[in-house]
């Protein structure tokens, strides 16, 4: 089912989504689609767009206009943890771990957060079992115990990738995921999103792997890992393919190399 | 027509005087992002400064004025700003607490100073009449405040608005670091705002108390009702917190026209509480909080021992995770159940009389305890608390009294009135944080103050209602020795259950709510339910508390849950340690010796000293857990005996190995480190 690429249902879909903050338009007529068992780029220049997308897919902003599907249903209005329970999953771009629990605890809460009847004690076993899972996968075992809101952006990046992972999504949107890691974190970081997106590692049978929508600046980074990109500038899609196909897009070296000469 | 002029002239009179002290507050908190509290005891304090140099000295006003304004305002308003500047940044729960603290602290300091009898104050102004039209009188006094009101609020309109003083501050207010580098000195302007503010408080002082009576509490009671016009202008624009305050003073004084008239009676009062909670409702989510808080809290930071390599880590976290909860039978649980313990034999040492005081301070523990749970750790402050122990009083008061129902039944049925109303104080909790919600939970308690409680049929009038103890399955509770043990454990059940809760799945979502709202809405919380299931259960133990209350006094008054009780409450929580069960104990030892029958001339200091604990310890959530620690761990330092001096310039812990040394000490590639 949601393992085959082929599936003509993407797992999320955006439609014609604009946003209206007073005069500025901060989206607009925005559409994408995350099919599963993909990585999606969405990518442009400081002040693109990106985030308020982000939010928008995951019900912190409610949109001027435009729908949001997800696994067929319309889900434009529901609220932000109603999306996060039927499974979709986001990371922030600055960081918004719960500081004053242990590394081990922001999964544990997660878990619970997303998993019915769990804050009563439900489904405890599967609970130690999943969360134990994603420690492993992200090599956190180390840091276990050290506080959230000490930890380096790297690391708490993780962390937030964990917590992400915990609530088992099938559509996880990681906000500059890469910002903050270093050469190494970030070449341990593509091969930990190529292992959630592929086989998801040891995962239950029952819960298919992820698609992976993902704002990114590290462009290294997205051509490694993205399928396909959509390139916002201004609120506005300017580009959208492969990656080969949108690095020689006119319209992207226009909109980059102007976000360059501005740096 | 004409029959409503003379209440439209007293209502411009009174809302003039609103407008000062509204203005006075939206300058702090635009300037300095201080929401000032105490903004009615400093009005009071000034009023009684005056009335010391004037009325009771003989100077004349000439000369008490100038000294009012050009001395002790100033010097006030630098002691403010000395006082605030170390906090600028930090969480509106700090501010809020310090400024609680200030307003207790002046409430406790004038007693001292000028001694505790009532007063009048001289109006500065003559008090004959004028005839305006063929109908109605004009006091020279009302026309001359609504003058000087007017002047004066059109006068710090045009500084803000058209000097360099007022550029000055909007730039200290948008960027107090970049205003420093092109000149501007954010202290300086801080500090003028200050002292204008506390000027005008000074003026709002001795306006008013000629009117209202020079009194401790009135005056911060009446300056409260300018903070409805104050939030109308979203605590920033001066012209519409003015405008908000006439409107208002026209309001109230239509309203009190029909005062007498039943079923109104005593509503007009309640209206300016009414509109705050009103206007906080509707106006929500456009409020900003000034200088969103960059700095937070000092974040205690215990994590776990180093100990052990990852796989023993892993197994701890099995075992914990498998037993549900940590636990650890650690040194507080401890500690708690040998106090417990050693707690239930105290009548045996304790004379009646004595025991009774320390029953009282195991209820208002109880109490206290639904503060920590609610702001200590759920994040959500309350300045209205003390209103749930009101309704659980009354309900199971009347329940058990006049209707003589069972205990049992009336405690429940406390509980489950107050539960709605739980939720219905959570409500702004849905989309206000911090200040506004502060704002909102007191507007609460002072409805219910003058709405709920000073109903005779609720509250049986000024004489309250008779309580009796209570009988619980043929077992009689009347000494009071068996009142104490009846409260005491229910105590310890309600303290080891939140000792539970915190340690395990609830508590957990309490804290991730606090740490981080919207990330824990994104992985699936329910943010409305969550919050209004804690105030619901906060409130609900808080009315259990209010049944013994009642049945421990054996009558309740209207007195006993005034507004102002709940500040109280904050301020011995803050003290005895807000994110502790501890704490809360200490809230109520603290409010059990201030029952003792000490003399009053020591006992005065006592609610000064609470205070300036309070201001000391604001950004501490262990409070005096925390002091007691610190102090603790210096002494054992001092005792130790020295370590031998080492070669190479002593030996640093070795916790500074920071996480990516960590990551690179147990790296293999990422992806392939799981499997069991």
């Amino acid at each position: 089912m949601a393992t085959e690429t082929g599936w003509e249902e993407p797992v999320l879909r955006a439609t014609d989504i604009t946003m209206r903050f007073g005069g500025l338009i901060a989206l607009d007529d925005v559409s994408l689609e995350v099919p599963a068992g993909r990585i999606v780029g969405l990518i442009g220049p400081n002040g693109a767009g990106k985030t308020t997308m982000f939010n928008v897919l995951t019900g912190l902003q409610e949109p001027t206009r435009g729908r949001v599907d997800y696994l067929g249903d319309n889900i434009s209005r529901w609220p932000p943890h109603r999306r996060g329970r039927a499974g979709i999953a986001r990371t922030f771009q600055r960081l918004a771990l719960f500081s004053r629990l242990s590394v081990h605890d922001n999964l544990v809460a997660s878990w619970e957060s997303s998993h019915p009847g769990a804050v009563l004690g439900r489904n405890r076993a599967k609970r130690i079992e999943r969360v134990a899972e994603v420690m492993g996968l992200l090599d956190l075992w180390p840091v276990a115990d050290r506080m959230a809101g000490e930890l380096s952006t790297g690391k708490g990046r993780m962390v937030e990738l964990g917590r992400a992972l915990c609530t088992d999504p099938r559509v996880l949107l990681l906000d500059e995921p890469g910002s903050g890691l270093d050469a190494n974190e970030t070449a341990a970081f593509s091969a930990v999103l190529r292992a959630v997106v592929s086989d998801g590692g040891d995962r239950h049978p029952d819960v298919a792997p992820p698609a992976i929508l993902m704002v990114e600046h590290d462009m290294a980074l997205v051509m490694d890992v993205c399928s396909s990109l959509t390139v916002l500038d201004f609120g506005r899609v300017i580009a959208r393919g492969t990656p080969s196909q949108v690095r020689a897009d006119a319209n992207v070296r226009a909109a980059y190399l102007g976000d360059a000469s501005a740096v | 027509m004409s029959q409503y002029w003379p209440f439209i002239i007293i209502g411009l009179f009174t809302g003039s005087i609103y407008g000062l002290a509204a203005m006075g507050v939206v300058l702090t908190y635009k300037t300095v992002g201080v929401f000032n509290f105490a903004y009615g005891a400093i009005a009071m304090f000034c009023a009684f400064t005056y009335w010391q140099l004037h009325d009771s000295w003989g100077l004349t006003a000439w000369v008490a004025m100038p000294i009012l304004f050009l001395v002790v305002a100033p010097l006030l308003g630098v002691a403010l700003e000395a006082l605030y500047r170390p906090l600028a940044g930090l969480s509106a729960e700090v501010l809020i607490v310090v400024s609680v603290g200030v307003l207790a602290a002046l409430g406790a300091v004038v007693p001292i100073i000028y001694g505790k009898q009532d007063r009048t104050l001289q109006p500065i102004f003559p008090t004959s009449t004028f005839a305006l039209g063929s109908h109605f009188h004009v006091g020279y006094d009302q026309l001359g405040t609504l003058v000087i009101s007017l002047a004066v609020a059109a006068l710090l309109w045009a500084l803000l608005r058209h000097t360099r003083f007022g550029t000055s501050t909007r730039a200290a207010v948008d960027n107090p670091d970049l205003a420093d580098m092109v000149g501007v000195h954010g202290d300086n302007v801080r500090r003028s705002a200050w002292i204008l503010s506390v000027m005008f408080a000074a003026l709002v002082g001795i306006l008013i108390s000629p009117t209202q009576g020079l009194d401790v509490n009135q005056l911060v009671l009446v300056v409260i009702y300018a903070f409805a016009p104050a939030v109308f202008g979203r605590l920033v624009s001066l012209p519409l917190a003015y405008i908000g305050a006439l409107v208002l003073g026209v309001v109230v004084s239509l309203l009190s026209k029909y005062a007498n008239s039943g079923t109104v009676a005593n509503l007009e009062a309640a209206v300016p509480y009414l509109a705050l909670f009103a206007l906080l409702i509707i106006m929500g989510g456009r409020l900003k909080e000034a200088g969103a808080s960059s700095r937070r809290l000092s974040v205690s930071t215990r994590s776990g021992g180093g100990s052990g390599g990852a796989g023993a880590v892993r197994a701890r976290h099995w075992v914990v995770g498998v037993l549900g909860w940590r636990l650890r039978l650690d040194r507080s649980l401890a500690l708690g159940l040998v106090g417990f313990a050693l707690a239930l034999f105290i009548p045996l040492a304790v004379p009646g009389p004595r025991l009774i005081d320390i029953t009282f301070a195991v209820v208002y523990g109880l109490v206290a305890l639904t503060l920590v749970v609610l702001t200590g750790w759920a994040g959500q402050i309350s300045l209205a608390q003390f209103a749930f122990v009101g309704v659980g009083a009354f309900t199971a008061g009347h329940l058990s009294g006049s209707h003589g129902q069972h205990f049992l039944l009336a405690v429940l049925v406390a509980m489950l009135v107050a539960a709605p109303l739980g939720i219905l104080v959570g409500l702004p909790s849905l989309r206000l944080s911090g200040l506004y919600l502060a704002l909102a939970t007191l507007a609460f308690a002072l409805i219910m103050d003058n709405v709920v409680f000073n109903r005779g049929d609720v509250s049986g009038g000024l004489t309250g209602i008779t309580v009796p103890r209570p009988k619980i399955f043929g077992l009689s509770f009347t000494g009071r020795a068996s009142l104490y043990e009846l409260a005491l454990v229910v105590f310890g059940v309600v303290a080891v259950a939140a000792y539970a809760i915190r340690l395990g799945p609830i508590g957990r979502r309490l804290q991730i709510v606090r740490d981080s709202p919207l990330a824990a809405s994104t992985l699936g919380v329910n943010l409305t339910v969550t919050k209004l299931v804690v105030f619901a259960v906060c409130g609900m133990v808080a009315a259990l508390g209010g049944t013994f209350y009642g049945a421990l006094q054996q009558a309740v008054t209207p007195f006993d849950f005034m507004w102002s009780t709940s500040l109280t409450l904050l301020l011995l929580v803050v003290l005895g340690g807000r994110s502790l069960i501890s704490g809360a104990l200490i809230a109520g030892a603290v409010y059990g010796v201030e029952q003792l029958p000490i003399p009053a001339s020591v006992n005065q200091y006592f609610p000064l000293a609470i205070a300036l604990g309070v201001i000391a310890l604001a950004q501490e959530p262990e409070g005096t857990v925390a002091l007691a620690r610190r102090e603790a761990r210096r002494v054992m330092t001092v005792l130790r005996p020295l370590p031998r001096r080492s070669v190479g310039g002593g030996h640093q812990i070795p916790m500074t190995s920071g996480p990516d040394v960590a990551v690179a000490a147990g790296s293999s590639p990422m992806g392939s480190g799981h499997g069991h």
